[in-house]
């Protein structure tokens, strides 16, 4: 699929067009069902939500096949029916209402432009928000709500629905990470919210719909979106609760006559938990926690027939989502704990079993307490520390002092050296070994900085105007420059690479990804036989960091 | 004499099979709905073929009790005494199907199936040891016994590029810790009390079979070597080339990873199965 032109066409979108876009973010969120079912802790820790939720997707997708006519208005309308009627679960229900506010925004419409789309989506999160009874934050709620918004702010700069949908996807990303600063049963269990990292990755294989990319995405998967605050692993104990659930009821009511929302709302609201009524006058989507299930049908049956029962032991589920979250824990009895500048490194960092991350570096070094919290914080009474940064290690040495747990310290002065020393860890080997094999392994690691020099200085041949870019060869003063990439150049053709494999750049919050993959090419081009890879940081101050191995 | 049964996880070189009178009985592999049986009905070659163009993910299903009971009874035309051993019962249902197929026999013959809590030539070598015990005509409590002293002495390090056919196979165990990687590695694990556990995620692929030379390298008392490779034949020969300072190039096996694994370990898996004295 070429990429699509479509910038200067305001409303050009079709209803095909629009299934496509679902299409492929139902392909893109069966991928990460499994990941966001293991996210799963509210309401009930059941472990269900990625699959209510594609199941939901699917539904809706299917229906869209049956649509009257190929209009945007016809697949929207026939993609919300789906979605109430396949909906499943809280997220699925909430799921179903963004749709619904979509069929809404685009009724009447042929085509759509980017605009319909962002107030569309505005009056899905409005209507989910309705759905429920006490809404709360921290949820899919926020990411619908915070996702919206983002969109209809990018109306302001552009018409083009591929630049308002990755406002759109950017706001739902920060909006999931989030989630766990709103929500304490996600502190406390270390994860992100489910239900809003299932919308994000929705609305993600959409956007790369629109890009074209849906060859692409075959060889990738959503990535969990990491916390904005720094949590602890997952440990099943935590989120063990003593008492029952009860049953999840849900099903689809067709009235005999008008059904008002508002009166089955008040008649069910003090039968159980997490009560949602969603639908029409015609046909009612009704989702409750409750003991007596047998109670809720019974009132439902009196008011017209209800089909796609379903009814679901959650103490059961709950169980069964124990056992899955057992089997995803952590194997290692020694924690690590790394200081990290900048959520994509985070990301990596994690992405590589770090047990826990706490932000901080140049200029932003964490305190002896922050570091000890973080220590304790984890479920394993062996812990190695990885710096990052030569201010921190100081910092860190305090902390073995302090603690009744058992700490190494591995005195890494920069992120590459803690990247590999943490691609060392041994499953098997004692905290002892670790610590030596990790100290080993991040000095077989070349570490390449590229910053902008804060005043005017002279530092041996090299004189440095303020702002002017600097490079760094394990913090040796190597290079000045102008641009950041050209000093990241001139650095990386004055190393000697015999013997290496593997060039990592992380570029960092300022620098543009195309300038960083411009370089990369260059790089490519200079050594075809080493392999090089581009990621995105995150990180402040930094143009970029390289590691050279 | 006693016959020896394996199924087709085990990746024996079919000449090797065959020489020593091993009978494989073979898992099924499933690409939508055509199923074919490992290496029986789809070629190793064809399967990977497949595998990296087909659209469908390969599923794969172990024999079935009738399967194991029909090559029992054919075998038990010949002989009195059977030993199947087979794959760890914690990747497959295959040693439970195999202990159901034995109860299914029509023939009379006494039948003992052995769990090898390894997998691929970790368990072929244990496999290849046992036949070799057979030929010399003892018993079958003697083969077995031989069998159950070598079980712990399997070792098996394989070099992944991607975990992911391990992850959709569910197969994946304790390695699941090296899973996620944002930054590409290769995966190292091995099989250890029958499960996968993981060992080190290198970042180059040189580096990576690096660590299956120094795995082998760190063993002085090799009785048997056998190299594994899914796509690669290559890389195989050339490790095979490296390893020949420390054991006999000529009595290193080099196998093809079985399309029923390769469904679950991907086309470019590496690996290093060494039996120790």
């Amino acid at each position: 699929m070429q990429k699509r032109e479509k910038a200067g066409s305001a409303a050009s979108w079709s209803g095909q067009e629009l299934r496509g876009m679902f299409t492929t973010a139902t392909s893109w969120l069966e991928k990460s069902a499994p990941d966001i079912d293991a996210l799963n802790v509210f309401p009930v820790p059941d472990g269900d939500c990625g699959t209510n939720m594609l199941l939901t997707m699917r539904s809706a997708v299917e229906e869209s096949y049956h649509a009257s006519d190929r209009n945007a208005s016809a697949v929207a309308q026939a993609m919300a029916r789906g979605a109430l009627m396949g909906a499943r679960g809280n997220s699925g229900v909430i799921l179903s209402q963004i749709f619904r506010g979509l069929a809404r925004g685009l009724e009447g419409r042929k085509s759509f432009s980017g605009h319909d789309f962002a107030a569309s989506l505005t009056e899905g999160a409005m209507l989910a928000y309705k759905a429920l009874t006490r809404p709360v934050e921290g949820t899919i709620l926020t990411v619908a709500r915070e996702a919206s918004f983002a969109a209809q702010s990018a109306c302001a700069q552009s018409e083009d629905l591929l630049s308002i949908m990755e406002a759109t996807v950017k706001a739902a990303r920060d909006s999931v990470a989030n989630t766990p600063t709103l929500l304490p049963v996600l502190r406390q269990a270390g994860v992100v919210d489910a239900g809003g990292q299932g919308l994000y990755v929705v609305l993600e294989g959409a956007l790369h719909y629109l890009k074209g990319e849906v060859e692409e995405m075959q060889y990738r998967r959503p990535q969990v979106v990491p916390s904005s605050i720094p949590l602890v692993s997952r440990i099943p104990a935590v989120i063990e609760k003593e008492e029952p659930y009860g049953y999840c009821t849900e099903f689809v009511l067709e009235g005999r006559k008008r059904l008002s929302l508002e009166r089955i709302r008040k008649r069910l609201d003090n039968k159980g938990q997490s009560l949602i009524v969603v639908g029409d006058e015609n046909l009612v989507h009704i989702h409750i926690h409750s003991f007596e299930p047998g109670k809720i049908i019974n009132y439902a049956t009196s008011l017209g027939t209800i089909h796609q029962i379903k009814v679901q032991n959650m103490d059961d589920q709950h169980k069964d989502y124990i056992e899955m979250t057992k089997a995803q824990a952590p194997p290692a009895d020694i924690a690590t704990v790394a200081v990290v500048p900048g959520e994509g490194l985070a990301q990596v960092f994690r992405s590589l079993g770090v047990t826990a991350t706490i932000p901080g570096g140049q200029t932003m070094n964490p305190s002896t307490r922050e570091l000890l919290q973080a220590v304790e914080s984890v479920p394993q009474d062996r812990v190695i520390i990885l710096p990052n940064n030569k201010n921190i290690i100081p910092t860190a040495r305090q902390v073995p002092g302090l603690t009744s747990k058992k700490v190494e310290v591995v005195p890494t002065e920069t992120i590459p050296q803690g990247v590999s020393a943490l691609l060392s860890f041994n499953y098997d080997a004692d905290l002892e070994t670790n610590a030596s094999m990790m100290r080993e392994a991040s000095s077989t690691v070349k570490t390449v900085e590229v910053t902008r020099a804060v005043r005017s200085t002279k530092i041996g041949d090299l004189k440095i105007k303020r702002k002017q870019a600097i490079g760094f060869v394990d913090g040796e003063l190597t290079s000045v420059g102008d641009n950041p990439e050209e000093v990241l150049w001139d650095v990386l053709l004055g190393l000697d690479t015999e013997g290496s494999e593997v060039i990592t750049i992380y570029y960092g919050k300022n620098t543009k990804r195309s300038k960083a993959e411009e370089i990369v090419d260059r790089v490519r081009q200079q050594y075809p036989l080493l392999e090089v890879e581009l990621i995105s940081g995150g990180q402040p101050h930094y143009h970029y960091i390289a590691s050279v191995e | 004499m006693v016959k020896i049964v394996t199924d087709s996880a085990s990746d024996i070189p079919a000449e090797v099979a065959e020489e020593l009178g091993i009978a494989i009985v073979p898992l099924y592999v499933r690409f939508g709905s055509e199923v074919y049986r490992d290496r029986v009905d789809l070629s190793t070659e064809e399967f990977y073929r497949k595998l990296i163009t087909s659209r469908t993910f390969p599923t794969t299903a172990a024999p079935g009790p009738g399967d194991f009971a029909e090559v029992y009874d054919k075998l038990a035309e010949e002989t009195e005494e059977i030993l199947s051993i087979h794959v760890s019962s914690k990747f497959t249902v295959i040693y439970e199907a195999a202990l159901r197929g034995k109860e299914q026999m029509k023939r009379k013959c006494r039948v003992e199936v052995i769990d090898s809590l390894s997998g691929v030539m970790g368990l072929g070598l244990i496999v290849i040891a046992a036949a070799k015990e057979a030929q010399k005509g003892v018993n079958l409590d003697q083969v077995a016994d031989v069998v159950r002293e070598a079980i712990p002495k399997a070792h098996v390090y394989m070099c992944f590029d991607t975990l992911e056919y391990l992850r959709r196979g569910g197969r994946i165990g304790r390695g699941r810790a090296l899973l996620g990687s944002a930054l590409r590695v290769n995966p190292i694990l091995d099989i250890k009390d029958g499960e996968a556990h993981p060992v080190g995620r290198p970042r180059s692929r040189a580096k990576a079979i690096e660590k299956l030379y120094e795995f082998a390298r760190s063993f002085t008392n090799i009785r048997d070597l056998a190299i594994e490779h899914a796509t690669t034949p290559d890389e195989a020969e050339a490790l095979a080339q490296r390893l020949s300072s420390i054991f006999p190039r000529e009595r290193i096996y080099i196998s093809t990873v079985d399309p029923v694994v390769g469904a679950h370990v991907g086309p470019h898996v590496i690996g290093v199965a060494l039996l120790e004295r």
